[in-house]
């Protein structure tokens, strides 16, 4: 019986207009999107390889003495990833442009070709036009299922057979699903199509698997959507009612809420600002100039463990200025780690609505976005130690050296407080993002793809409990 | 008085009756970031020891109209440096408080109007001549001796003055809420601008209603002019706005910002070696002078002697000059890509232009006073407040000639503290060839410099602020605004009288039967 009745609720949908009509502009957005991300793509990707290249070029330049790999200001520029055109992750308007030494990390800065006088609107990606356009799509479907039969006289008929109404609801369900399938899949083929064939990129397993279940996620998306427009329609009785319902529910979950994470993010979290870091930054210097006139170093020069060696005389430099870089570095990841937080806490807020844990969990499998941003920022951390360790190791092979590392260039040139020897530029380490596994990447988005699931429990069981309620007279 | 309309009001109201007081909060915050933001300014600008220190940062108030409207209120700088090493301009890089913000939209009260009042309209229109069809009343009204054209005239105008009321009750709470907080003042011009706003938005809701009106003559059953509708307006609100704006930047390709930064690195760079080659032509002065700290982060000449005052005098003007003439041409670069980005701009906001939404939100930021007009508007007043800066200072100079451009020290002190170090090396020399009383002498002479030096750190300011100019900043008149939204706002009446003539064209030829 489930059978006939799906069967019937899809060849239903699919011979109305509004079928038709939003399955021809799912597919437009979708080859948009492919179009757009293809020429995107192969221009950031020439960005990106002629800068990481200087880099690379200025880095082997500095190996020939190996004090000056610590001092050379590296720029790793954000990779553009292949699964953009999937989840872009607002990576437009993020920074992409990460700049640092052996001791500070500098705050990253939006490079790029990026327009700030442009409205700021999401890129045309999957997620975009799944979240906005086929949740629509979904509602437009799904307002009139039980309300609709009713206002037919259809419902009555129905029932009237031995038809569980457990039975009805699902065929109903499951008729939506599938007829919103095709839209989706159509117009997902029709993108990876384009994309493919542009041989801008290559598509790995790994990148098919995130491919897939960034698909399996927009279906959790949308089913939210089918149960949410089943329920309203079996709490009201006309289906024009159950639409203006809908349309209100519909601006308030996807337009609404997200726009308002921004606002309560602001008003609740303070507004640490880039003037507020200059300043932290002078106060700062002020802070240590302030120490050094003090005294402060002389004395911890003198309890130094190794207050009697050789390097006596440069100690009290050496820990100025190593603890005025540290303290620099520190400012700027603090005040960095605030901006995130501030970030963060008001995507939390916003995930009342289905649309934020959607993107997310798209994002982190995609492996964009602002969680992207702060694993590349950990990732170069790590470098940096890494880099400082490969310094170390190399140095104590050098007899000619005081072994000290200073963080600054002249009074390390003057010392010679690290060799100056020349390197091999293979040995050198340098710097290449990791990208995470796909079991990794779940597991981080497992609380966001609980959180689908957990939405569309509600609706169905709301769904559920009001049609088997409802009165069909 | 159906359910939908009932609805979409009390949708309408209970949502600026909780976003507006958030709003203000933001905004008040704001203005409390910019209060202290001066303060700091101001303290600064007393701790400033010497003329060529003076650098102060100006900044623009926060708008209360940002409350209708946000636009570009927080996404550009709102501070501009005045010093002799740049010209303030729009800044391109990223000035938001916060980059991480940027993955959630825009949310202010034209966007509420925008969506929420705009799909009312939409659903209000969209069964007014189907729904009377598939009752079969349209044929009982037409059947009397009333012109088609009367029908629908009759039907618009009923539609819009509906549609008036939760325009107004919408306008009145949100002006209630703002009115009733203490820390909000509302000038006239204000009102004016609220006024425009008001009419705006009638005239915006008025095109969402025509729009339903078109869609619903154009088919018979209501059901299909819902759908319809609905499409039209996702198409409007979601699809051509960021439709236009990832054609416009995959059409005019910016330059990277990278490059420009390099441009910009690269004059900064000539800037420091013509600075080297100063040095090299006239030497340095070294070791006859100390620097210190005082205000803005930057340095002033602490102490020295007289002999090297005309040099570091010299220096100074040099300097000076060098950083005001590679200000201009840094300002140069940094017009070029502005110029390029503005062009990508126009071509996005061109293209968002077939939306009535788009349209509406353009002239709503204009006549907040949020929009880049404004901003640019602010750059140019800093840009002739730097003027008067630098004049300023010439003036209280001698045209940068006097020593208090660069030194807390007079003219007498300077020759004190060179009498001192000259003492000390004869003393040194006298030590040297065994003579015993230099000694002393000597350690006297190095206390009696230490505490010239001492004195010279203590010294205060020079700087005499009487007659600094204040910074003053009126943001463009309502006038200059109206001029600047006009053809957005005749493109907005355009489309509404366009949806207007379609709607009684499908009309007149309505089959009724």
């Amino acid at each position: 019986m489930i059978g006939h009745i799906i069967r019937k609720e899809i060849l239903e949908n699919l011979l109305s207009w509004r079928f038709v009509l939003s399955l021809l502009l799912v597919i437009c957005l979708f080859a948009a999107s492919g179009f757009l991300f293809v020429s995107t793509y192969r221009r950031q990707s020439h960005d990106y390889w002629s800068e990481t290249n200087k880099n690379l070029a200025g880095l082997s330049e500095q190996s020939k003495q190996l004090y000056k790999l610590a001092f050379y200001k590296q720029t790793v520029w954000r990779k553009p990833k292949p699964l953009t055109f999937c989840a872009g992750g607002f990576e437009r308007s993020l920074p992409d442009w990460f700049h640092f030494d052996l001791f500070v990390q500098s705050f990253p800065d939006v490079r790029s070709r990026s327009n700030f006088l442009l409205p700021r609107i999401v890129d045309m990606d999957w997620v975009f036009i799944v979240s906005l356009i086929l949740s629509f799509v979904a509602l437009l479907l799904a307002y009139d299922s039980v309300c609709g039969e009713k206002e037919d006289g259809t419902l009555c008929m129905m029932l009237a057979s031995s038809t569980p109404r457990y039975a009805v609801l699902l065929g109903k369900y499951v008729g939506a699903m599938i007829t919103i399938g095709i839209p989706l899949l159509t117009g997902i083929s029709v993108g990876i199509i384009i994309v493919v064939t542009s041989n801008v990129i290559v598509l790995t397993a790994h990148d098919w698997l995130c491919v897939s279940s960034i698909v399996l996620f927009s279906f959790l998306y949308v089913s939210v959507f089918v149960f949410l427009g089943i329920f309203v329609s079996t709490r009201v009785s006309h289906s024009a009612t159950s639409m203006v319902v809908l349309l209100f529910v519909w601006v308030g979950l996807v337009i609404l809420i997200p726009s308002l994470g921004r606002l309560t993010s602001r008003v609740f979290s303070g507004r640490p600002g880039q003037l507020t870091l200059a300043k932290k930054l002078l106060d700062v210097d002020d802070n240590i100039i302030a120490d050094l006139r003090a005294g402060r170093f002389n004395r911890e020069a003198e309890a130094h463990p190794q207050a009697n060696s050789p390097i006596k005389k440069h100690l009290r430099d050496t820990l100025w200025f190593n603890t005025w870089s540290d303290a620099k570095n520190r400012t700027i990841q603090e005040h960095h780690r605030q901006m995130i937080s501030q970030a963060l806490a008001g995507r939390r807020f916003a995930c009342i609505s289905p649309v934020i844990p959607f993107q997310r969990a798209s994002e982190i499998i995609a492996g964009t976005g602002i969680e992207r941003v702060m694993n590349l920022r950990d990732q170069i951390k790590r470098y940096q130690a890494g880099l400082k360790d490969y310094i170390l190791s190399k140095d104590k092979e050098d007899p000619n050296s005081l072994h000290l590392l200073v963080a600054n260039v002249w009074r390390i040139e003057k010392w010679n407080a690290i060799s100056k020897e020349a390197v091999r530029f293979d040995s050198v380490p340098k710097f290449q993002e990791r990208n995470l596994a796909l079991g990794q990447s779940l597991k981080l988005a497992i609380w966001d793809i609980g959180l689908l699931i957990l939405f569309n429990l509600v609706f169905f069981t709301a769904a559920f409990v009001s049609f088997l309620r409802y009165d069909v007279r | 008085m159906t359910f939908k309309f009932a609805l979409g009001t009390a949708l309408c109201v209970v949502l600026v009756v909780v976003l507006v007081p958030v709003l203000l909060e933001d905004y008040q915050q704001r203005l409390r970031d910019y209060s202290s933001n001066v303060t700091a300014n101001e303290e600064d600008l007393r701790k400033v020891k010497v003329y060529m220190n003076i650098a102060p940062t100006v900044f623009r108030p926060p708008t209360i109209l940002s409350v209708f409207s946000e636009g570009y209120e927080t996404r550009l700088a709102n501070a501009a440096k005045i010093e002799f090493e740049s010209i303030p301009e729009v800044s391109l890089t990223s000035s938001e408080t916060n980059p991480y913000l940027s993955i959630f939209p825009v949310l202010d009260v034209t966007l509420i109007f925008k969506i929420v009042l705009g799909i009312l309209a939409l659903l209000i229109a969209y069964d007014v001549v189907s729904g009377e069809a598939q009752r079969g009343t349209l044929r009982l009204t037409l059947s009397n001796a009333i012109a088609r054209p009367h029908v629908l005239l009759g039907k618009l105008l009923s539609g819009l003055l509906t549609l008036l009321l939760p325009i107004t009750i919408t306008f009145v709470v949100g002006l209630l809420i703002l009115g009733l907080s203490p820390a909000v003042s509302l000038a006239l011009a204000d009102w004016t601008r609220i006024g425009l706003m008001y009419v705006t938005s009638v005239i915006f809701i008025s095109a969402m209603f025509s729009l339903g009106l078109l869609v619903s003559t154009m088919a018979r059953k209501s059901a299909t002019c819902l759908i319809l509708a609905l499409l039209c307006w996702i198409v409007y609100a979601v699809v051509i706005p960021s439709a236009s704006v990832s054609f416009a930047t995959n059409a005019r390709i910016l330059e990277p910002r990278e490059k420009v930064a390099g441009q910009l690195a690269a004059l900064e760079q000539t800037r420091e070696s013509e600075k080297k080659k100063w040095h090299a032509d006239f030497g340095y002065t070294l070791g006859a002078l100390g620097h210190n700290r005082d205000a803005f982060g930057r340095e002033y000449v602490m102490w020295l002697t007289k002999s090297t005052a005309e040099h570091t005098q010299k220096r100074y003007a040099f300097y000076r000059s060098l950083s005001m003439a590679y200000a201009d041409r840094l300002l140069e670069v940094e017009r070029s890509h502005l110029f390029n980005v503005l062009k990508q701009k126009s071509l996005a906001d061109a293209l968002a232009r077939i939306s009535p939404l788009s349209l509406y939100e353009n002239v709503m930021s204009s006549l907040s006073g949020t929009d880049l007009i404004a901003t640019r508007s602010f750059m140019e007043r800093a840009r002739a407040y730097r003027n008067e800066v630098i004049e300023y200072i010439r003036s209280k100079t001698d045209d940068f000639r006097l020593p208090s451009y660069f030194t807390t020290m007079t003219m007498d002190e300077m020759a004190e503290c060179q009498q001192a170090r000259e003492e000390i090396s004869r003393l040194i020399k006298l030590k040297d060839a065994a003579d015993k009383s230099a000694g002393e002498k000597l350690s006297s002479a190095i206390e009696r410099r230490n505490k010239l030096l001492r004195d010279a750190g203590d010294k205060p300011s020079v700087v005499d602020l009487e007659g600094f100019p204040t910074f003053t900043y009126e943001p463009p008149g309502v006038v200059k605004s109206l001029k600047y939204v006009a053809p957005d706002l005749v493109l907005l009446l355009l489309s509404n009288s366009l949806f207007l003539t379609l709607s009684f064209v499908t009309f007149l030829r309505y089959d009724v039967r």
